[in-house]
């Protein structure tokens, strides 16, 4: 396996040529319910990140041990436990953040990137390969995440992390929030556009017909 | 060298040493990080007694963060719920039964928890159908209540903890009420799990201004409630949250239970009491004014 000349190519692959969520459309779940603000988007990254990265190099690191019989529920232990880990972590860290995202943390398990990862990816290919192609997917999910929380927050609530970018009206500025940002189906529409963005740059992701 | 991994006990060599490292590198993580969230937890709650009574965020930083204004501001007693005496003693007495490590009550009482134990350890008790109006099952015996005083010491507000069960979750917050134990000062929510948009609403802030000032008890009973389509002006009633009825009917029903004999009642007719025989006459004349 040629290694050597794709750990850059693992990491950026996944985030314009292969999204997860833009061209497999995975994960697609927590992206709209996390995007409203992108304090939360942000926190969601990175806990996805995480998971994603460390569970491919783990199951990476016993893939020749492990039996097939059982090799799917093998992962979604380890991933189970990266989850817990770092749900614990923003408990004790962020835990206004992890107040807000509430179950989602915990819902990274059922995220189907990490899984199809696991799966597709690191059962196959080594430690540190599998560790940049789940950096990479991670990312991929991430730009998304960003991407969307961004539009979202800006024209929900007139804000950028938090900062006043858009004065809105009941503050005495000029600005009338769409409340359809701030519900999930907004998210829908974003990626839609992003989607349609990305496949207008890269016209080989267009699916025939 | 021919690893047969498919075989019957490589399945559960793997298996059982996976769980078994797995569970170490979770549980380690729990208790090692353990303190911490539980001190932000305390955190959380503090800060949300600290908004229910008025301070705004800006306030709390500028007079030195959440902490420093809590202790300085608010005294934390432990009452008997059903006697409304001070029971800071018999509480510590009881949790030192019912649980094997120490606890200092000053650092924590988790209520909640009490509320669970088996009613023979004497933490808590177990609810009849009939006067278990938000669901809750069972009750903790001893309860803590924040006092805000002012600098002269004197009380200033009353904070409650107060917890029913809405639509899908536990709501648990704080109602703060003013020392005539008539008029409500805000009422919060620190933990539930609503329908966000609908229930959740419970949170939104236009939402709990709605019950600053409005009235408690009329002739003994509780009246305040959450009433669909409230006319303006009557001091006992907030406007309902629409399309969350029974999140708003358990708000009703978790002051009904809260503010009557089950729940804090036996505390303020202690308190009037004392506050009539020692000013012979009660701050603003209680509930029978109106």
């Amino acid at each position: 396996m040629s290694s050597k000349t794709s750990a850059k190519a693992l990491v950026w692959d996944p985030v314009f040529n292969n999204n997860p969520i833009a061209l497999q459309i995975l994960g697609i779940c927590s992206a709209l319910a996390v995007t409203t603000k992108l304090s939360t988007s942000l926190t969601m990254s990175f806990a996805v990140i995480a998971v994603t990265a460390c569970s491919s190099a783990a199951v990476a690191m016993i893939k020749d041990r492990i039996p097939s019989s059982i090799r799917i529920i093998v992962q979604m232990t380890i991933i189970a436990s990266f989850v817990i880990l770092v749900d614990q972590v923003l408990k004790a860290f962020a835990f206004q953040l992890s107040k807000e995202l509430s179950v989602f943390v915990g819902l990274i398990i059922t995220n189907c990137i990490v899984m199809g990862r696991a799966e597709g990816f690191a059962m196959k290919n080594s430690v540190s390969d599998s560790f940049f192609d789940g950096l990479g997917n991670g990312l991929g999910y991430s730009i998304i995440l960003m991407v969307v929380g961004f539009f979202r927050e800006l024209f929900g609530s007139g804000t950028l992390f938090g900062f006043t970018v858009f004065t809105k009206q009941s503050a005495g500025g000029w600005y009338d929030p769409n409340g359809l940002m701030l519900l999930s189906p907004s998210a829908f529409f974003i990626i839609g556009i992003f989607i349609w963005a990305l496949r207008t740059w890269k016209p080989d992701q267009v699916e025939e017909a | 060298m021919p690893l047969n991994k498919d075989s019957l006990p490589n399945t559960f060599l793997v298996a059982t040493v996976l769980c078994l490292s797995c569970a170490l590198v979770v549980s380690a993580a729990s208790v090692a990080l353990r303190p911490l969230q539980l001190a932000n937890a305390q955190k959380d709650r503090r800060n949300n007694i600290l908004q229910v009574s008025g301070f705004t965020p800006e306030e709390i930083e500028q007079d030195g963060g959440i902490k420093e204004v809590f202790e300085s501001r608010f005294e934390v007693v432990i009452i008997d719920l059903d006697t409304g005496e001070e029971a800071r003693e018999d509480c510590q007495a009881a949790m030192d039964k019912a649980k094997d490590k120490d606890v200092n009550l000053a650092e924590e009482y988790d209520q909640l928890w009490a509320s669970k134990v088996n009613p023979d350890k004497g933490l808590s008790e177990k609810l009849e159908k009939k006067s278990d109006v938000c669901g809750i099952k069972s009750r903790e015996k001893y309860s803590e209540v924040f006092i805000m005083k002012s600098v002269e010491g004197k009380p200033e507000l009353y904070v409650f903890p107060v917890r029913g069960n809405g639509l899908w979750s536990l709501m648990q917050g704080y109602l703060a009420v003013k020392p005539d134990f008539q008029t409500v000062v805000g009422l919060t929510f620190y933990q539930q799990a609503e329908t966000p948009g609908l229930g959740g609403e419970v949170q939104n802030p236009d939402w709990k201004a709605l019950w600053k000032d409005k009235k408690i008890y009329d002739e003994g009973k509780v009246k305040l409630a959450v009433i669909k389509g409230n006319k303006a002006g009557n001091d006992y009633g907030v406007d309902a949250l629409s399309g969350a009825t029974i999140t708003s009917n358990g708000v009703t029903n978790m002051l009904d239970f809260w503010m009557g004999d089950k729940g804090f009642g036996p505390y303020i007719k202690q308190m009037k009491n004392q506050d009539s025989s020692t000013a012979k006459l009660s701050a603003a004349g209680g509930n029978n004014v109106k």
